[in-house]
C-alpha cells in the first residue's frame, strides 16, 4: 500500500528540495519581517504572563493624564486616563491574537470543507454550496457584527465569529476552483484507480500537497482582517472595551486630541497597526511566492 | 450605526446674502440688522416641532420659531408673550388668558399670514393631550382639566387643582389650528413636523439634503423684527470636526463645548465661551433587587470610596458642582445645608466592615460566602470619552476599598432593557436633564417600580414615599421648599444613587455676536434680541 501511495505522490507534481532554497531574496526578507511581527505577538505574550512590562497597563494615574512622550519614565507618554502607553501598546496585540485564530479557524476548516463538497463531489452539493456562499456573501458584513452587538454584547469573540463566518465564501470558492483545476491533471484519476479512499485523496493529495500554500496566505491575511476590523468598529465604538487595550480603541481614544495637538496617543497605536497588518501581509506574500515557485526546479 | 460619520463640508464658506437692508432701530434699540448665525449641533433634530421632539437639539429650534402663552424672561420671571394679561380666579383654580390681537402665523409659500386666534390654543391643548399624540408634555398637563374659548382672543383653562407655579407651566409652545394635516392629533407621519409654522422671531426657510435647517428672520414679528436675518443649524456626526469648524470660522457658534475643548477656546481671544447652567446631574444607580446592596451602609461606602472632586479636576477641568442629593443644584429645591459625603476610603471600609463584610484573600470584600463583586451596564455612545473615563477611574476607587466593579458597555437599546424593563444589573451610570421643575417623584417614589419606569433601582422607603406627597399637594412655596429640602436629606442618607456632580455647560461663540443671553435649557429664548455689528457681518 506504501508504494501506490509513494506513486501517486510522485505524480501529485511536489519536489523534496527545502522551500526555504526555493524563496528568492524578497520573499525571504518578506518572511523574515512577518516572522519578526509573529515572534512580537510571543514576546508580548511572555512580557504579559511574566509582569515585565514597564508599567501596570491598567493602572489608573489622575494626576499625569494625556503627559507626552518620556515624561515620568513613560516611553510613549500616558492616554486619558494616564496609563501607560508603552505597556497597553505591547499588550494589545492580545486582544487581536487569539479572535483572530478564532476567525481564521472558521473560515478555513469550514470554507475548505464547502469547498471540497463543491468542487470534489460536485453536482448538487455543489450548487447547494454555491447557494450558501451567495448568501453569506450577499449580507454586508458590518451590519451583522452591529446586529450581533446589539442581540447580545460588544465582545471581541462574537465580532471574529462573525468576521469568520462571512469568510468562508472567499475560502470555499478558492479550494473549489483549485479542485477543479487539479481535476484536468488526472492524478486524482489515477489515485482513486490505484484504490486509494476518498479521504486519503483529499486530505493528503489535494488539501495538503496543492491547497496548503491558498491556505496559509488565506489565515496570515485573516488576521491583518482581524486587526484591520476591530479598529474601524473601535471608531464606532463597538471594538474592544475598557479598560481591555487594542490598537483600536486606543486610536480612537487619541484620535479626539490629535487636533489640539497631542498627537501620541493615537500615532503610536496607528504605526502599530500598520507595521502589523504590513507584517501579515508581507508574510502571505513570501510564503505564497515560495510554495507556489515548486513548479519550476 | 445610529451615527454613522457623515461628510461634511466644513471648509465650504457660507455665503451670506445680506437681506434686505431693514432699518435700525425697528425693535426700539439702536443696535443694527442683518448678518447670519451658524451654529453647530452634535447631532440631527428628528422632528421640528413642539410636540413631538423630545431631543434637546430640536428643543432649541422650536425655540426660535414658536411662542407659548406667557415666556420666561433671563431673571426667570414669568413675562407675558402670546398672551398679554392674564387673570386668576377662584383661588387659583381657574386662569383666563387674553391674548395678543396682533400676532400673526408665518405665512406658507404663496399664502397670505393668518392671524393667531384662541382656537389655536385650544387647538394646541387638544392635541398634546389626544391619546394618539405620542408626546413627553403629555403627563405634565394632566393638572388641566378643560380648556374653553371665551371669544377669539380670550381662553379659559379650568384646572383639577389648584398647584403651585400653574403659570409657568402656560409656557407650552402654540401650534397653528391651520398648519396641520390630521387635525385631531399629531404624530411623526404628519408634514407638520419637518415643516412648522410658529408665530416666533424665526420662519423656517428650508432643510437642505445635508439636514442644514435654515431659519430665516421674521418680518412681522409681534416684539419687533428680530436683528439676526438668518440662523443656520449645522449638524455634525463628530465633535472633534464640529470645534475645528469653529476655529475655522466655518460656524459661529457650538451649543454645547465638548468639556476637553473649553481650555483650549477659552484661551483663545476670537471666542467667548459663555457657561449656562444646565439643570441636569450625573450619577451611579443602585439595583436594590440585588441582596448585597439593600444596606445602605454598603451603597454610601461606595460614594465614600470615589473621590468626585478629583475626576471632575481632571476629566471636566473643574468645570461643575458636586452635589449630595436628587435635586439639580440650580434648582430652588436643592438643600444647601446637606453637604456632599467626602474622598474617605477608610470611612468606606469601615461600613462595608460594618455591614458584614470581610476582605478575603484577593482583597475583595465578602459576605456569607458573596462576593462583593458587580456589573456596572453603562450605553455605548460615540462620544463616550467622558464617560468611560468616570467609569474606569470609579473601577479604579472602589477596587482600592475592595470591591470589584466589572463594566460592562453595551449597545443603547441593550442598554436601556436591561435598566428599564429586565432590571437585570447592578450598577448603573447615566445622567438625568431636568426642566424647571422640582419633581423627583417619579424617580423615587415607590408607585413608580415597574417596566419602562423611571424609579429603576426599585428604591422605596415609606417617609420619602410620604414626603413626595405632601410637596405635591402644598400650594405654599415655603412650605414646598421646606418639605423639599427634608427630601433631600433623607435621600442623601438613603443613597439610592452614588450622586456625582452638574456639569456648568458652555456655549462657545464667535465674538462678533453681541447681547447673547442663553436660557439654561431652552436656549434661543432671547435670541432674537442677539445681534452683529455691522461692520462684521461679512
Amino acid at each position: 500500500m506504501r508504494r501506490f501511495s509513494q506513486y501517486a505522490f510522485e505524480i501529485s507534481d511536489v519536489s523534496h528540495v527545502s522551500f526555504w532554497k526555493k524563496a528568492g531574496p524578497m520573499d525571504r526578507v518578506y518572511i523574515g519581517y512577518g516572522l519578526l511581527v509573529v515572534l512580537l505577538v510571543v514576546i508580548s505574550y511572555l512580557l504579559g504572563a511574566t509582569g515585565a512590562l514597564p508599567y501596570d497597563p491598567q493602572e489608573i494615574n489622575l494626576e499625569l493624564i494625556m503627559a507626552p512622550p518620556n515624561t515620568g519614565g513613560h516611553l510613549l507618554g500616558t492616554d486619558f486616563m494616564g496609563r501607560d502607553m508603552l505597556s497597553r501598546l505591547i499588550i494589545s496585540i492580545q486582544a487581536y491574537f487569539l479572535p483572530g485564530l478564532l476567525a481564521i479557524g472558521i473560515a478555513i476548516v469550514f470554507g475548505t470543507c464547502f469547498g471540497v463538497f463543491a468542487g470534489y463531489w460536485g453536482g448538487a452539493l455543489e450548487t447547494a454550496t454555491t447557494y450558501v456562499s451567495n448568501l453569506l456573501n450577499s449580507f454586508p458584513r458590518l451590519v451583522l457584527i452591529l446586529l450581533m452587538v446589539a442581540a447580545f454584547k460588544p465582545d471581541i469573540y462574537y465580532i471574529m465569529i462573525i468576521v469568520g463566518v462571512t469568510n468562508i465564501p472567499v475560502v470555499a470558492s478558492l479550494i473549489h476552483s483549485k479542485i477543479q483545476f487539479l481535476k484536468q491533471k488526472n492524478f486524482i484519476e489515477a489515485a482513486t484507480a490505484l484504490g486509494l479512499n476518498n479521504c486519503t485523496i483529499i486530505f493528503k493529495h489535494i488539501l495538503w500537497h496543492n491547497c496548503r500554500s491558498v491556505l496559509i496566505i488565506q489565515a496570515t491575511l485573516g488576521m491583518a482582517e482581524a486587526i484591520l476590523m476591530e479598529t474601524s468598529l473601535s471608531y464606532l465604538g463597538f471594538g474592544v472595551q475598557e479598560p481591555t487595550p487594542s490598537w483600536g480603541n486606543m486610536v480612537q481614544a487619541g484620535s479626539n486630541y490629535f487636533m489640539q495637538g497631542k498627537f501620541w496617543p493615537s500615532t503610536a497605536p496607528a504605526l502599530a497597526i500598520l507595521f502589523a497588518i504590513m507584517g501579515f501581509h508581507l508574510l502571505g506574500d513570501g510564503l505564497n511566492s515560495m510554495l507556489e515557485r515548486k513548479g519550476d526546479r | 450605526m445610529k451615527r454613522l460619520p457623515i461628510v461634511v463640508t466644513i471648509f465650504l464658506m457660507m455665503c451670506c446674502l445680506a437681506a434686505s437692508p431693514a432699518l435700525a432701530g425697528q425693535r426700539g434699540d439702536q443696535f443694527p440688522d442683518g448678518g447670519a448665525l451658524n451654529y453647530g449641533e452634535y447631532g440631527r433634530p428628528a422632528t421640528l416641532d413642539p410636540i413631538t421632539s423630545n431631543d434637546m437639539i430640536s428643543l432649541r429650534i422650536t425655540e426660535l420659531i414658536f411662542n407659548g402663552l406667557v415666556g420666561i424672561d433671563e431673571k426667570q420671571e414669568i413675562i407675558p408673550e402670546l398672551a398679554e394679561r392674564w387673570e386668576i380666579e377662584e383661588d387659583g383654580k381657574k386662569y383666563t388668558f387674553y391674548l395678543r390681537q396682533d400676532v400673526a402665523w408665518h405665512p406658507r409659500e404663496g399664502e397670505d399670514a393668518k392671524p393667531f386666534t384662541a382656537d389655536d390654543v385650544v387647538f394646541t391643548y387638544d392635541i398634546m393631550m389626544h391619546p394618539q399624540t405620542i408626546t413627553p408634555l403629555k403627563v405634565r398637563y394632566e393638572f388641566i382639566e378643560s380648556v374653553t374659548k371665551v371669544d377669539d382672543f380670550t381662553v379659559t383653562f379650568t384646572l383639577k387643582r389648584p398647584i403651585l407655579n400653574a403659570l409657568a407651566k402656560f409656557s407650552f409652545k402654540v401650534i397653528p389650528r391651520h398648519g396641520l394635516q390630521n387635525q385631531e392629533f399629531l404624530t411623526r407621519e404628519d408634514p407638520f413636523v419637518q415643516a412648522p409654522i410658529g408665530t416666533g422671531p424665526y420662519m423656517l426657510k428650508n432643510i437642505t439634503a445635508d439636514r442644514e435647517v435654515i431659519l430665516v428672520s421674521n418680518e412681522n414679528y409681534f416684539k419687533g423684527r428680530p436683528h439676526i436675518d438668518k440662523y443656520i443649524a449645522r449638524p455634525f456626526a463628530d465633535q472633534n470636526i464640529m470645534g475645528q469648524a469653529l476655529m475655522f470660522n466655518a460656524i459661529d457658534m457650538i451649543v454645547l463645548v465638548n468639556h476637553r475643548d473649553i481650555p483650549q477656546l477659552q484661551g483663545d481671544k476670537r471666542f467667548v465661551m459663555q457657561p449656562y447652567n444646565a439643570l441636569s446631574y450625573s450619577f451611579f444607580g443602585f439595583n436594590l433587587r440585588n441582596p448585597l446592596l439593600v444596606d445602605k451602609r454598603v451603597r454610601k461606602a461606595f460614594t465614600y470610596a470615589i473621590n468626585r472632586q478629583e475626576m471632575l479636576d481632571s476629566f471636566f477641568n473643574s468645570q461643575g458642582t458636586i452635589i449630595s442629593g436628587p435635586f439639580a443644584p440650580g434648582s430652588w429645591a436643592y438643600n444647601l445645608d446637606v453637604q456632599p459625603v467626602p474622598y474617605d476610603p477608610q470611612k468606606a471600609e469601615e461600613l462595608l466592615t460594618e455591614a458584614g463584610f470581610t476582605k478575603n484573600g484577593d482583597g475583595i470584600m465578602e459576605k456569607d460566602g458573596r462576593k462583593l463583586s458587580l456589573n456596572l451596564k453603562v450605553p455605548i455612545a460615540k462620544e463616550s470619552e467622558a464617560v468611560k473615563r468616570v467609569v474606569l477611574a470609579f473601577k479604579n476607587y472602589l477596587q482600592k476599598v475592595g470591591v470589584d466593579i466589572q463594566p460592562e458597555f453595551q449597545e443603547w437599546m441593550a442598554w436601556k432593557e436591561d435598566i428599564f424593563l429586565h432590571h437585570d444589573y447592578d450598577l448603573m451610570y447615566a445622567s438625568w436633564v431636568f426642566d424647571d421643575s422640582a419633581d423627583i417623584s417619579s424617580l423615587f417614589h415607590s408607585a413608580e417600580i415597574g417596566s419602562w419606569k423611571n424609579n429603576f433601582g426599585a428604591f422605596s422607603n415609606p417617609e420619602v414615599d410620604g414626603l413626595i406627597v405632601e410637596a405635591k399637594l402644598t400650594l405654599d412655596h415655603e412650605k414646598r421648599r421646606t418639605i423639599n429640602r427634608k427630601l433631600h436629606e433623607k435621600i442623601a442618607d438613603e443613597n439610592p444613587y452614588t450622586f456625582l456632580w452638574t456639569l456648568t455647560n458652555y456655549a462657545g461663540y464667535n465674538k462678533k455676536l453681541r447681547k447673547v443671553a442663553i436660557h439654561p435649557y431652552k436656549f434661543f429664548s432671547f435670541a432674537d434680541e442677539w445681534y452683529i455689528p455691522k461692520s462684521e457681518q461679512r
